[in-house]
């Protein structure tokens, strides 16, 4: 499943044609009305998601904080930002998801590694 | 392309054996200037054993203000991410492969050295290439490299004898050779990038050797030239500022330690600087005896402690005494140094000028028996540091007294670590 999600995701073709519904979705997720960007939200409670976090600089990890504490306020007093305010699309970067690729890749070495067969010429 | 040839016209100050062989190694360059000296082992020809460095002119004295401290960082990111393998995979594959990572900092060089099996040399020569060229300096690695250079640079200021070495060559040179070798407190690196930066004004081939011992020169220039090492830039060698002693300065650090530490340094040539500290002569060359020259009796009878040191660089050379003794006897002791060494040592007689050749003789001998040794020597032929010349016993023996009878005349420098209010002054010693 995996190697044809990949392709279709690297797809030109394909992603031209979900753009329309894709900034639909995003719009109605209405995570951008809370101030958050899509890489807030991923879910953080694995090993590897606090390696990746703990490799981000420091403006990138005081801004993530920043945001999920006010997203958390927001949700708490069931409001959402005013317009001006919600995530502009320029912010909206994967700033943490090349991170998470760069250390899954690392942990599966390690445990390549870790589990290889070595045998002596 | 194929690699020209240049064969170094460099010989030891008396040239052993050993040290002939190791100088009639060709010294080959690669298409882009890269400097490849090996030695194929006339000395180990059965070992099944090589090494492979990569030495980068990028020492500690071509540090500035604004990126001091970035030789010692450069050292600490040896074998650490790139672009193409992990740090990781590299120490693991090494583990695998049975061999030995090193990085070393000296004032003018950084080395990455591999010590492996000789089958493994075109491996490592790949991997070697791969960091010098991709290395990622990223910014989470920076943090783990900062602690370990922040312990490195704690234990070498805690360090008495270190601390005072290092503050002789601050007295003796102030910049360039006399910046420290490791990073200050107030270094301000403080991102990968800026070491990136320092790196990168460094790796051109003019000023990186690859330096081999167990494998022929040709080989492994052809290995050199496959590899990600021939995309360096051109470059020539640096030719900085011409090294200036200043005589008569002293560094004081003062210290709460019962022991107090003093270093005394001469300016002499660096091709005279090993045989004027066998001259000095403090070493124990036998067991249980205190040594035979004026200084080794002088220490053993009065109850201090003294050793010789020497460094020679590529235009500079130190040579001096580091005496040790109970603060209060430190002035005393230094004392006595200063007058044995304008006495006894400055004019020489003949035996101890004699002792002196044939134990700089054996210590060449036995440094180019080892390994480490042997790539020392080669790196400084390949960079173009080392400027001696091939002499017999009789030549080096005329040329020590002389050199004795000048060099221990002039002012000397000094860096003393302990009781500051008891810190004999390095103008009052009579040179």
């Amino acid at each position: 499943m995996e190697p044809i999600a990949r392709a279709l995701q690297n797809n030109s073709a394909f992603r031209s044609m979900c753009k329309p519904f894709a900034n639909t979705w995003v719009k109605l997720s209405g995570y951008r009305r809370l101030g958050l960007r899509y890489d807030d939200l991923l879910r953080e409670e694995t090993p590897i998601m606090q390696e990746a976090i703990g490799r981000l600089n420091r403006k990138e990890t005081d801004g993530r904080v920043y945001r999920q504490k006010r997203a958390f306020q927001l949700s708490l007093s069931h409001q959402e930002l005013p317009y001006t305010q919600w995530t502009k699309p320029e912010d909206d970067y994967k700033y943490l998801q090349p991170l998470v690729e760069e250390v899954t890749a690392e942990f599966a070495e390690r445990d390549a590694f870790n589990s290889m067969a070595v045998t002596r010429k | 392309m194929l690699p020209s040839k240049l064969f170094a016209k460099v010989a030891a100050p008396v040239a052993g054996r050993g040290y002939a062989s190791v100088a009639k190694t060709a010294v080959v360059s690669t298409s882009n200037g890269i400097k490849v000296a090996a030695t194929a082992g006339e000395i180990d020809a059965d070992s099944q054993l090589a090494s492979i460095s990569l030495v980068i002119n990028a020492g500690s004295r071509y540090e500035t203000a604004e990126n001091a401290g970035a030789a010692h960082y450069l050292k600490a990111f040896g074998f650490r991410n790139t672009q193409s393998r992990t740090s990781f995979r590299t120490i693991r594959e090494a583990e695998l492969n049975g061999a030995m990572l090193t990085a070393e900092a000296t004032r003018e060089n950084i080395t990455y050295r591999v010590q492996c099996f000789k089958d493994a040399v075109p491996y490592f020569v790949e991997v070697l290439g791969d960091i010098a060229t991709a290395t990622k300096f990223a910014e989470h690695e920076f943090r783990d490299v900062a602690k370990l250079v922040a312990l490195e640079s704690l234990s070498a200021r805690t360090n008495p004898v270190t601390r005072a070495l290092d503050g002789v060559h601050q007295a003796a040179f102030r910049g360039g050779l006399g910046n420290s070798l490791y990073a200050l407190e107030s270094s301000p690196v403080s991102t990968g990038n800026t070491v990136r930066q320092y790196a990168l004004e460094a790796l051109s081939s003019g000023r990186v050797a690859v330096v081999g011992t167990g494998i022929d020169a040709n080989e492994l220039a052809k290995l050199v030239s496959e590899s990600k090492l021939s995309t360096l830039a051109s470059g020539s060698a640096v030719t900085g500022a011409a090294t200036k002693f200043s005589g008569g300065v002293q560094q004081i650090y003062d210290s709460a330690a019962p022991l107090s530490h003093y270093a005394l340094a001469f300016s002499c040539e660096p091709q005279n600087a090993q045989l004027l500290g066998n001259l000095l002569g403090t070493q124990r060359r036998l067991k249980w005896n205190s040594g035979a020259s004026a200084l080794a009796r002088l220490a053993a009878s009065e109850g201090f402690g003294a050793d010789a040191f020497s460094f020679a660089y590529s235009d500079a050379g130190l040579v001096g005494v580091l005496v040790t003794a109970p603060s209060t006897q430190i002035k005393d002791a230094v004392e006595k140094v200063a007058a044995t060494i304008q006495k006894d040592v400055a004019g020489a007689a003949t035996e101890a000028i004699q002792r002196a050749v044939a134990a700089t003789k054996l210590d060449v001998a036995e440094e180019l028996a080892t390994q480490r040794g042997a790539q020392r020597v080669l790196s400084q032929i390949a960079l173009g540091q080392n400027a001696i010349t091939a002499e017999t016993t009789e030549e080096a023996a005329s040329k020590l007294t002389s050199a004795a009878a000048k060099v221990f005349k002039t002012k000397p420098v000094a860096a003393s670590v302990g009781l500051s209010q008891s810190t004999p002054y390095v103008d009052t010693l009579g040179f």
